[in-house]
């Protein structure tokens, strides 16, 4: 055994070999230690820059906020951290990840120790800098992960949009939000008309397809706040936010216009020539009052506004309305366009190619005339304004 | 187990912590205030020896529960150990990047970072002013975010506490012109509060 370094350079033995970068600057910003990390990763070396300013020799340093992250220290004799989800890196270093890493200059997390001197008073201000490059490599990765995960969780996988268990916890949540604050919330429920027949005539594939454009349209006219999902076979939910009863009727027919206005063509069909689907929906919708109980209670007052719009002839929107004093207000206007149901394909004969019955809502809706309607029904407390067209 | 708790904190030694932490307290809005350059009102710092059980039930009758809230914490350790969290009402980070002296158009990264600054900053300066009291000197682990935009109530799972009591000391701070307002809750763990009524006993013996 040889004779034990003394303690003084055995520490300076530890502060040149640690991994870890360690500066000292005064309130000068000249730098009094700079260990071998630093001088390593920078190449500058520890003699060329003792008692420089540390901003002559590192003009890339962000200098105002570096000024005022020490400064901090110096005042409130306080540690301080950088980390590099936020500031990447403090000095352009390279990294062990050259190749693999996908990161340009090396991670930092930084601490800034208030150091004390001779006086008592805060003199020094040390900075210890970490690599973080492989962390960071890490911790994008679980990210991704994440978000990865998340989506497939929270998604439907047909249609793209949130599936039913993300709808309600969701709706939970602004249900919370909104009862809290004492802010408005509607909730949408939607359901394609003899959505059935679309799969019985033209198969499976080509009603897969209508969900998708159906959401796709529904998408496309919400805000960035409202939140629509699938809640079940062919049956959607979209939640309105700080939207009252009144505006989310509008909204609405204004879905429902956005479907059956214009035919779903479906364009990857052998059998048929592109054939035009015209689809439309019932819709059922009811806002947040004061005594509502739960989210649960929203969604069954929107079916059984949705039941009304069904019953009345389907391509319809009502909403549920409860009246306390038996008073009726003005229901909301809408003007829809009529629109055939199913336009006849390109090739005539749906019949001829497959063996099936023409269908259901062909004939049912094909023959009516179009016109706006709007109805009252009253059933108990409850009214249901209903607006759309036969 | 939870009597040895309750009994080693006697009132005697709640009443000198309090007046300690009052003093470290005002100490650290003195010097947040002329660092920040602004006015800042303190409460007077509430201490209660809390059950993880009722932790959530202890803090929204001392926060309130009527707002969101985002929590940075930070550790603190050697002598003491714990953590200290920061409270931030939501729809504050406005004011509180001007007094930063941030961007006005933050992006959701540079408005986290604001708040593990000023977190680390409120935490930090009450802590260190508490601690040079009794002329201890801690360490600090970086801040982190804790929860964003949560309610009080949700800011803990119970079911994930690794302990069952723990000293609570809670302060909080508004500035003169600015709507926000921010609390700082210091928890100590089990062993810390054995720690710390030793110390009482000899703060009690100096004076």
């Amino acid at each position: 055994m040889g004779e034990l370094p003394d303690k003084l350079s055995l520490l300076q033995v530890i502060i040149d070999r640690v991994s870890v970068g360690i500066v000292v600057v005064d309130r000068n910003h000249n730098v009094v230690l700079w260990n071998s990390f630093m001088e390593n990763y920078s190449e500058v070396n520890t003699e060329d820059i003792i008692d420089k300013n540390l901003f002559d020799s590192f003009p890339d340093l962000p200098k105002n906020w570096l000024e005022r992250k020490i400064q901090n220290v110096f005042v409130l004799k306080n540690f301080s951290f950088t980390s590099w989800e936020h500031r990447p890196y403090l000095f352009k270093f390279q990294h062990n990840r050259p190749i693999t890493g996908g990161a340009d200059y090396m991670r930092q997390n930084c601490t800034f120790l208030p150091i004390k001197g001779d006086s008592g008073d805060i003199e020094y201000v040390c900075i210890t800098l970490f690599d973080a490059t492989d962390i960071s490599i890490y911790e994008n990765m679980l990210k991704e992960a994440i978000k990865t995960l998340a989506r497939v969780s929270n998604q439907d996988s047909l249609t793209g949009v949130y599936n039913r268990r993300y709808l309600e916890l969701s709706l939970s949540r602004e249900f919370n939000r909104a009862k809290r604050y004492g802010h408005p919330l509607s909730v949408v429920i939607f359901d394609l008309d003899h959505f059935k027949s679309i799969n019985d005539t033209y198969g499976h594939m080509a009603g897969d397809e209508v969900l998708k454009e159906a959401s796709k349209r529904i998408n496309i006219a919400l805000r960035d706040s409202d939140i629509l999902g699938r809640y079940g076979g062919e049956e959607f939910v979209v939640i309105l936010p700080e939207t009252d009863l009144n505006s989310a009727h509008i909204i609405a027919d204004r879905l429902r216009e956005k479907l059956a206005d214009e035919p779903i063509v479906y364009s990857k069909d052998v059998l048929f020539e592109k054939p035009e689907i015209t689809v439309t929906a019932s819709l059922g919708l009811t806002a947040m009052r004061e005594d509502t109980l739960d989210y649960q209670t929203m969604l069954q007052e929107a079916d059984s506004a949705l039941y009304q719009s069904k019953e009345g002839g389907r391509n319809r929107t009502t909403k549920y309305e409860f009246v306390s004093d038996g008073s009726v207000s003005a229901p909301a206007v809408s003007a829809p366009a009529p629109a055939p149901a199913i336009t006849a394909p390109k090739t005539q004969t749906i019949e001829d190619q497959v063996e099936s019955e023409p269908v259901d809502v062909d004939s049912e809706l094909k023959d009516v005339a179009f016109q706006e309607t709007s109805e009252l029904i009253q059933d108990g407390n409850v009214i249901y304004i209903t607006i759309g067209h036969r | 187990m939870s009597e040895d708790f309750e009994d080693l904190m006697t009132n005697e030694h709640y009443e000198v912590l309090t007046e300690v932490v009052n003093i470290g307290m005002g100490q650290a809005g003195d010097s947040l205030a002329r660092f920040l350059g602004v006015f800042i009102r303190l409460s007077i710092p509430r201490i209660k020896l809390v059950k993880a059980d009722d932790l959530r039930k202890q803090l929204v009758e001392l926060v309130g529960n009527d707002v969101e809230v985002t929590g940075v914490r930070q550790a603190f350790f050697t002598h003491w150990y714990g953590e200290a969290i920061t409270l931030f009402d939501q729809g504050g980070s406005k004011d509180l990047a001007k007094l930063m002296h941030y961007p006005d158009d933050m992006d959701k990264e540079t408005e986290k970072e604001l708040f593990l600054d000023v977190g680390n900053l409120l935490s930090g300066a009450c802590v260190n002013g508490v601690s040079e009291q009794f002329g201890i000197e801690l360490n600090y682990s970086p801040p982190s975010i804790l929860s964003q935009n949560v309610f009080v109530e949700d800011l803990f799972a119970a079911d994930k506490m690794a302990w069952t009591h723990s000293l609570l000391m809670e302060v909080n701070f508004s500035m003169e012109e600015y709507k926000f307002k921010s609390h700082l809750l210091i928890m100590m763990t089990e062993e810390s509060i054995e720690t710390l009524a030793k110390d009482l006993e000899r703060f009690m013996e100096r004076y």
